[in-house]
């Protein structure tokens, strides 16, 4: 028995000393050394001497999620791509995993005492915590990525961003309004059973600036659509938002979308036989049956915008917002096999509409409030704190002017046509 | 051949008592033994054992900056540490410090939300820490009443009332304690309701030093702490002494959640400055350990509190600076624990094997 216990003994200090010895192999190429050897491959090498960025990235999740951060991977993957091309190198330090609580300022303390230039927060609940510990770093720039404190705070080395992800969503609603209308025209539903149920996170502007300019769209092609809204009350439950969806499906709704992180709504829509359009993510692979299109945030612009701007020592934006415009929003592949005939061309046609400014989401003939109203003001911004917008008018030109004074959408508004099944959340 | 069937392999026998330094030498070995467990779990996913432990080092304590945050995990996992030790020595097992942490985070919150425009900051603290302690007292006296009263299992009674406040703390935050609406996100604090600071760390960790010398003196010193004793070895001596068993539970367990949401006080006002469901963030189930590993011993769990949080806050360094996941850290840590805790076991019995089968033969 003693020989047992001691070849077990020797077993294990063998294992760790020939890890010790792969450990410290691979220590001899540090990643900063490969980062800074890279721009010089570039076409430019007659350029001024490469530059290394050191950038933070605190996330809420980790990229299995395979949709809120994941897309902020992309985002980072593909800045970083664009920047080597322009002699920049980027050294990127991810953390994963951050609660929104001390551990977040814990995390952005962390990330400055390692010598980040730039730290960018991606959670909206990030953001009080940042703002603890970005007086004491005036040096280093702190980005909350969708939330609305910067153009408030007497900081200058706080940033929000955030896209014009209400354009994306106003798209898939016309891919699914088409759908539905062909259905009619099909006379497989009749034109008031053409039903869009959505599973949405919480009661939250974003939310409701999302479900609204899908809505519209889909109602600028169908004119007989409704919506019902289940909210779920979390940003990410698989569960939760599947019978959400199914619970949608069984009430008539024949066309499925989210707000909300996981692919289940789209799996149950099709396991429900109805169709689905996704968020974050290509949904396609999951349910190719029943996703027609997705679309999403694309970070890429605007990593790209606000690191170069910190390489070259510039400022940039406190307060940045932009779609189609600069590519911050994206769509998913269409889903050819099952989407109405002449989709892509519509999509086309609407993109460059909305591109030129021709077309405007949030114009305030397209719908109406309080069963047959205009809607004729509406507060932007919230300045005392107390949550409830007070000053900046938002509706003007006969239009309301969706992330025009803040990044963070703020239309939070319940039109006719949709129908709040719960707003407990 | 029959004789040496009934005899198993490995027999148990319980020690009468071990020299004081083979004592440690033990203890000493186990944590040699789970640091060479944990290099071979670096060495799996490619990190040098030696750097990665000098990381965890130099991360945890290496900058004052770090130094402040390790100690700031240290502070809740200390003072909860502090609250459960009578009842486990008293044996009755909360396993509710959870809940009780956070029943105090809402009853200073309250205060912190509400009353900061209308009382100067220090007695705006000091209510916010009543407030605390008697909501986590009272959470904490419930199951205790109802063993008193019907004997009912507190282990599981404790651990159900974590799940109702948290559920209530979920409510207050997307409810009417929320800010934005939707956003499920209870404001910030008025700074009049934020612990101040001392050396660069809200002065939560004073309070907790004067705690472990209460308790350290109720527990040794005071006719409470030795009736807690008693029960703790038998509830039957302890009724034949005419001690009321059902008061002295009911009363040690008002002062654990006391403690405990003194915990949860400190750490929405000092650490989060507001509340949400995570307040307690598993601190509750940690400092069972910690006071385990510290024999209930109130100094020592100063020193187990502050290893714990070196081992956290230096994971978080090793998963910035090596790219190691945090969740290898969180392996190495329960391997740490693990050990240390197994090794108890090894001082309190000795293992006894089947001696050679010949030898047995000879003697019978």
């Amino acid at each position: 028995m003693k020989k047992f216990l001691a070849m077990l003994l020797s077993l294990v200090m063998v294992l760790s000393l020939a890890a010790c010895g792969g450990g410290s192999g691979e220590e001899t190429t540090p990643p900063a050394d490969s980062g800074t050897s890279q721009p010089n491959d570039g076409q430019d090498s007659g350029a001024p001497a490469a530059k290394t960025v050191k950038v933070g990235l605190i996330c809420i999740g980790d990229e299995n999620d395979q949709g809120y951060t994941y897309n902020f991977i992309r985002g980072k993957e593909a800045a970083t791509e664009a920047l080597d091309a322009k002699g920049i190198s980027v050294e990127w330090v991810v953390k994963w995993n951050i609660g929104e609580d001390s551990g977040c300022e814990d995390a952005n303390i962390e990330l400055a005492d390692d010598g980040c230039d730039l730290i960018i927060n991606n959670s909206f609940g990030f953001e009080p915590f940042m703002l603890k510990v970005a007086p004491d770093y005036p040096e280093i720039e702190f980005i909350a990525c969708t939330n609305q404190a910067s153009w408030g705070d007497s900081l200058d080395n706080t940033h929000n961003a955030f896209a014009n992800i209400y354009e994306g969503r106003y798209l898939a609603g016309i891919v699914a309004g088409m759908k539905l209308q062909q259905m009619i025209d099909d006379g497989e539903i009749t034109a008031d059973q053409a039903v869009i149920g959505y599973v949405g996170a919480f009661s939250f502007a974003e939310v409701i600036s999302g479900f609204t300019s899908y809505f519209l769209g889909a109602r600028s092609v169908c004119p007989s659509v409704t919506m019902k809204v289940q909210f779920v009350g979390s940003w990410s439950d698989a569960t939760e938002e599947a019978n959400a969806a199914s619970a949608l499906a069984d009430m008539g709704c024949v066309m499925i979308s989210q707000h909300s992180d996981n692919t289940t709504p789209a799996t149950t829509a099709q396991s429900k036989g109805v169709f689905h359009t996704g968020y974050n993510n290509d949904m396609i692979s999951v349910a190719p049956e029943a996703s027609l299109i997705g679309t999403r945030i694309n970070w890429a612009p605007y990593f790209e915008y606000a690191i170069e701007a910190v390489a070259n020592g510039e400022s940039f934006d406190q307060d940045w917002c932009h779609g189609m415009d600069m590519n911050a929003v994206v769509m998913t592949d269409l889903n050819e096999a099952i989407a109405a005939p002449g989709t892509a061309e519509k999509l086309e046609e609407v993109e460059a509409k909305l591109r030129s400014g021709e077309l405007q989401v949030f114009d305030t003939s397209t719908f109406t409030v309080n069963n047959g109203e205009t809607l004729t003001n509406a507060f932007a911004l919230d300045t005392d704190g107390d949550f409830t917008a007070d000053s900046e008018e938002a509706v003007f030109d006969g239009a309301f002017h969706e992330s025009y004074f803040q990044s963070a959408p703020y239309f939070a508004i319940s039109i006719d046509g949709i129908e709040w099944l719960n707003s407990a959340f | 051949m029959n004789h040496e069937k009934r005899t198993p392999l490995i027999r148990l026998a319980k020690r009468d008592g071990m020299e004081g330094w083979k004592v440690w030498c033990i203890r000493f070995g186990s944590i040699v033994f789970a640091l060479l467990l944990g290099a071979l779990v670096m060495g799996l996913v490619g990190a040098n054992p030696l750097t990665a432990y000098g990381t965890i080092l130099s991360g945890a304590l290496g900058k004052k900056s770090a130094l402040r945050q390790t100690v700031k995990i240290a502070v809740p996992l200390l003072g909860c540490a502090l609250a459960i030790a009578p009842c486990f020595k008293m044996r009755f097992w909360n396993i509710g410090a959870e809940g009780q942490i956070t029943a105090g985070a809402v009853a200073a919150s309250y205060f912190a939300l509400f009353w900061a425009n209308r009382l100067p900051s220090p007695v705006l603290l000091v209510v916010m820490g009543a407030a605390g302690a008697i909501a986590g007292g009272i959470w904490a006296l419930i199951p205790a009443f109802f063993k008193a009263k019907w004997n009912t299992n507190e282990t599981l009674f404790t651990l159900m009332m974590n799940y109702i406040i948290i559920g209530v703390v979920r409510w207050l935050q997307g409810g009417p304690w929320e800010g934005r609406k939707g956003s499920q996100i209870i404001p910030q604090f008025d700074s009049a309701a934020c612990l101040p600071r001392v050396l660069g760390v809200h002065c939560g960790w004073i309070i907790v030093l004067v705690l472990v010398v209460f308790m350290h003196i109720y527990m040794n010193h005071t006719k409470h702490g030795y009736e807690i004793a008693v029960i703790g070895d038998s509830v039957n001596t302890a009724r034949y002494a005419g001690m009321n068993v059902g008061r002295v539970m009911m009363r040690t367990m008002f002062l654990s959640g006391a403690i405990s949401g003194i915990v949860g006080f400190i750490v929405a006002s000092g650490a989060n400055n507001t509340l949400y469901d995570g307040v307690a963030g598993g601190v509750g189930f940690t400092s069972i350990t910690v006071a385990w590993l510290s024999q209930l011993n109130a100094f020592a769990m100063v020193a187990i509190s502050m290893l714990l949080a070196v081992l956290s806050k230096g994971a978080e360094t090793l998963q910035t600076r090596m790219a190691v996941p945090t969740s290898i850290s969180d392996i190495i840590t329960g391997i740490l624990l693990f050990c240390m805790l197994g090794c108890e076991f090894f001082i309190n019995y000795k293992l006894i094997f089947r001696k050679n089968t010949h030898k047995e033969a000879a003697k019978s």
